[in-house]
């Protein structure tokens, strides 16, 4: 039977060197590349070799931002108190607070949209204006927002929540309208009031899906917050990247976007975890 | 038959092709700023082509934004760019690209500056937060600024907000708890109009030390078919016809053209001149560019570059990125000269010999 | 021949006002229901529908597809409000769903959410605690309760102790509807609405269904509203048979077709006839539908 059947089924050792494949082509083609241009140019920042990220990777996670102010006590600090004060972490730590921040600021969204699909006189007043506030691009009013927010820690929070609640809430009403019928109607046969079938049939029962797509926007909440760190910040992930770029600090740069995408991956696989192990029931991944 | 002619043709045409692509090409990148706009008037007016003709080349003038504009010319997409002085240190010299400034067009005489609200100076800037896109002239700027007000020691005190350009002006409109910014006109115009803002200090209080250049991969210079010198001849020629009529009488043809490149008015281009100080003529840019403090200002830079990490995080001194002078002296060590500055082109034009 | 007879009478309100009052649950009065179709013209679904419903009968509601069964069952249900007339429940208006009508769908009838002894004490702890109560140290008290009286509810309905946890999708359909049915009854409704809830039952497991119906009925006395489109359902298992039928075009609206009372000594019949039938055939016994 052909490869490219539909109908193969390949054996576990086999899936886990093609599922392994494209890493090792990338990683191959992307040392060969950097040995090529150090050969032609030993100062190449472009694409750095191994041991020059290794380097950038311990730079940037063990010593502190040239441009701050030293602590009067380096020398003598521990390698876990030199990495606490390290570029990275304090990067990473500036960083998680916006992006928590704003990942919170996504459970109110998620009962509007619960409340705009349940009650006729809350959807009909909100629905128009968040199809149409979901259309605006909210990188495009940055004025309009330095203006209402500032350009520090509050402006950067309210452009992922302008960013990404128009599309939690939008989700969350569709959710919410594709309960069947028959059990907003047992919910009430049942002698729950307005409130319960809200919150004890249908919030409960779509909780899981909800928590599927605040996941799958996990990526533009990241996006939003490095819009905001690159466009004015004194710290942040992007904020250090957007700084590397002017220099081309590519040691740098790529070992905080390999560790962006571990962070994102963990944040995701706790989601997931947790969402199996409060909603055994749900079926669908 | 019918198909005869058609193919003859296609065949003549398929021959000459290769003889028309023979002429050695070369592109040279330029992005929006006072001192660079005249490239744009260079390519519409047809000068560019003249001189690329005259010396039996192609030469393509490209457009782009600045910090793309520098990656393309270190990744050797683009053999010729307009850029300053320190980009020119921190880009391709430090990332080991041998490069060559054969023109030096002009510099900053009050273009950059230091705008401040409330009445703030260098003097209680620690502490407070100020605007600006960190790691670039704006930075240095500030350094000099504070050094020159005898601040040098508190400059780490003072917290920067590394804000894009693009959103730089509307951030300090809007936000009135930042009190100080650091930009380039015509931003700086911008703001000023904010009431209460004032300038505290621009780059006319260190003239020469903010240089625009346009500079040429060394390796490309170097071509053994003598191609990249005709390519560095035919720029410098098609640039200081350039200078030449915007520094004569009517100008305001030629200025108003230029402007119109970056989608400016005459009056705000004039504007922007009026804080520049071109070098319209060879003779004056040959003047600055064998001038002994023209070492120190590039000494000053190199050492800010240094400082930030810009010339390479693995950069153990200033002496690996070594800049070579016109008269032939070494800044660094000899066998890691990364920068060059030539008089020879700026020579040539200035003796007619171009 | 058949001994008894199949009265046919058409719905009398003066044979009713002989009935004593508080005998009637349910009052469907002069009920049109129309709506509006995409094209602007109007579509009827129910012309002038007059019905009552007495405390303790069965009456299986039956009628082609398309004939408004499921549209009356929602009115009395109070998910549908008529576009004219009044429902009526125990003299007042209905307007929206409550725990005096028990209901069990066709489909969708559980809380996936929820497990099977989850599903049955939902009723019972909500109607006692609300959100802010639920967390109170009392409730966990009565909570006891509520299970121990599920689990009888779920026993009399056929199940056994160990489907308690399970959830509903690993139930089969009829085990579901039983759940469905204990779900309901154990809020002690007034009336149970029942709309084609074994109509996706496969016909072994419907037979069960069937059996297991009419034997709660004996045993609770609630009054049940059975909407089915199957006529031999129908007529084994309801007092009253109300037929919905349309009086010409597609366009227009049912009207009450037939409403007859169904022999109470039907079942007795069938089953000697169906003895005589077994003992002239000379099998012990006749293959039954599970």
């Amino acid at each position: 039977m052909s490869l490219l059947s539909i109908s193969v089924k390949p054996n576990r050792f086999t899936a886990w060197v093609l599922s392994w494949f494209l890493f090792a082509a990338g990683i191959s083609l992307y040392f060969y590349t950097a040995q090529k241009r150090h050969q032609e140019n030993p100062d190449d920042r472009v694409v750095p070799t191994l041991a020059q990220l290794g380097a950038g990777l311990y730079q940037a996670a063990m010593n502190p931002d040239a441009d701050e102010e030293p602590a009067s006590d380096a020398a003598g600090q521990s390698a876990l108190e030199r990495f606490r004060s390290g570029m990275l972490w304090k990067d990473t730590v500036a960083s998680a607070r916006r992006f928590f921040y704003g990942l919170a600021l996504l459970f109110p969204a998620v009962l509007l949209g619960l409340h705009m699909g349940l009650f006729p006189y809350f959807g009909t007043f909100f629905l128009r204006f968040i199809l149409f506030f979901d259309k605006i691009i909210a990188l495009s009013v940055l004025p309009i927002l330095f203006i209402a927010f500032g350009i520090d820690e509050l402006s950067k929070v309210m452009l992922i929540v302008i960013g990404v609640t128009p599309t939690i809430i939008l989700d969350t009403f569709n959710l919410t309208k594709s309960v069947p019928p028959e059990q907003i109607v047992k919910g009430f046969t049942l002698g729950a009031r307005d409130f319960d079938v809200a919150y004890r049939v249908v919030l409960k029962r779509i909780w899981p899906r909800v928590l599927n797509s605040i996941r799958l926007n996990l990526k533009p909440l990241m996006l939003f917050l490095f819009a905001g760190e690159m466009i004015a910040s004194t710290d942040g992930l992007a904020y250090r990247i957007a700084l590397l770029r002017r220099h081309m600090g590519m040691n740098i740069i790529i070992p905080y976007v390999l560790w962006v995408a571990l962070l994102l991956f963990l944040v995701d696989l706790t989601m997931r975890l947790l969402n199996k192990r409060l909603h055994p029931w749900f079926r669908e991944a | 038959m019918k198909l005869r002619p058609t193919l003859l043709f296609s065949v003549v045409a398929a021959l000459c092709l290769p003889l028309a692509a023979q002429k050695p090409a070369f592109t040279v990148g330029w992005s929006v700023y006072v001192g660079w706009n005249p490239y744009y008037y260079m390519a519409k007016s047809g000068i560019m082509q003249k001189w690329a003709d005259k010396y039996g080349i192609t030469i393509k003038v490209q457009r782009f934004d600045y910090a793309p504009s520098l990656e393309a010319f270190v990744a050797k997409n683009i053999e010729a760019c307009a850029m300053t002085n320190m980009e020119a240190l921190d880009m391709p010299a430090a990332a080991g690209i041998d490069t060559t400034a054969i023109i030096v067009g002009d510099y900053s005489n009050g273009n950059d500056a230091v705008l401040t609200r409330n009445g703030v100076t260098f003097k209680n800037l620690p502490g407070k937060k100020l605007l600006l896109v960190e790691k670039t002239v704006s930075q240095y700027l500030f350094e000099r600024g504070m050094a020159m007000n005898g601040m040098e020691s508190q400059i780490k005190r003072v917290h920067l907000v590394n804000t894009s350009d693009s959103d730089i002006a509307a951030a300090f409109i809007a936000d009135t708890s930042h009190e100080a910014v650091v930009t380039w006109k015509p931003l700086v115009s911008q703001i000023l109009k904010t009431p209460g803002v004032t300038n505290i200090f621009n780059s006319s209080q260190i003239p020469g030390e903010i240089l625009d250049l346009t500079v040429v991969r060394t390796d490309v210079l170097n071509r053994a078919d003598g191609s990249g010198q005709k390519f560095a001849k035919a720029l410098t020629g098609a640039w200081y016809e350039t200078m030449g009529l915007m520094s004569a009488k009517g100008a305001d043809k030629v200025l108003a053209a230029i402007a119109e490149g970056s989608q400016d008015s005459l009056q705000s281009y004039k504007e922007q001149l009026s804080t520049t100080h071109m070098l319209f003529t060879p003779q004056a840019a040959l003047q600055l560019a064998t001038s002994p403090e023209m070492k120190q200002k590039m000494t000053l830079v190199k050492t800010f570059c240094f400082n930030h990490g810009l010339l390479g995080e693995s950069t153990k001194s200033m002496d690996e990125v070594a800049i070579r002078y016109p008269d032939g002296t070494v800044e660094g060590k000899a066998d890691r000269i990364r920068l060059r500055f030539e008089k020879a082109y700026m020579q040539a034009a200035s003796d007619g010999k171009l | 021949m058949v001994p008894g007879s199949i009265t046919e009478r058409a719905s009398a309100p003066a044979m009713l006002d002989a009935e004593p009052a508080a005998d009637l649950l349910i009052r469907l009065e002069n009920i049109h229901v129309s709506y509006e179709l995409a094209d602007g013209s109007r579509k009827k679904v129910l012309d002038g529908i007059d019905l009552d419903i007495r405390r303790g009968e069965f009456v299986s509601v039956i009628g082609r597809t398309g004939c408004g069964k499921s549209t009356l069952l929602r009115l009395v249900l109070g998910a549908e409000t008529p576009t004219e007339g009044r429902v009526l429940a125990d003299g007042r208006e209905v307007v929206r769903p409550d725990r005096d009508r028990g209901y069990v769908p066709q489909k969708y009838s559980l809380f996936p959410d929820k497990s099977v002894i989850d599903n049955i004490t939902f009723g019972p702890e909500v109607e006692q605690f609300s959100l802010l109560t639920r967390f109170t140290p009392g409730f966990y008290g009565r909570r006891r309760e509520f299970r121990a009286e599920a689990m009888r509810q779920l026993r009399r309905m056929g199940l056994h102790e160990s489907d308690a946890n399970k959830y509903p999708d690993q139930l089969s359909g009829g085990m579901q509807q039983r759940v469905a049915i204990a779900q309901a009854l154990v809020m002690k409704p007034k009336i149970l609405l029942m709309d084609e809830a074994f109509s996706a039952l496969d016909p072994g497991t419907r037979a069960g269904m069937q059996k297991l119906i009419r034997q709660v009925w004996r045993e609770t006395h609630t009054t049940v509203l059975f909407v089915t489109h199957n006529i031999a359902e129908a007529i084994h298992l309801g007092t009253r048979i109300v037929v919905l039928a349309k009086d010409g075009a597609d366009s227009c609206g049912s009207k009450v077709a037939l409403d007859l009372t169904v022999p109470s000594d039907l079942d007795e019949e069938f089953a000697k006839i169906a003895g005589r039938v077994e003992a002239a055939a000379g099998h012990s016994r006749l293959d039954e539908d599970e």
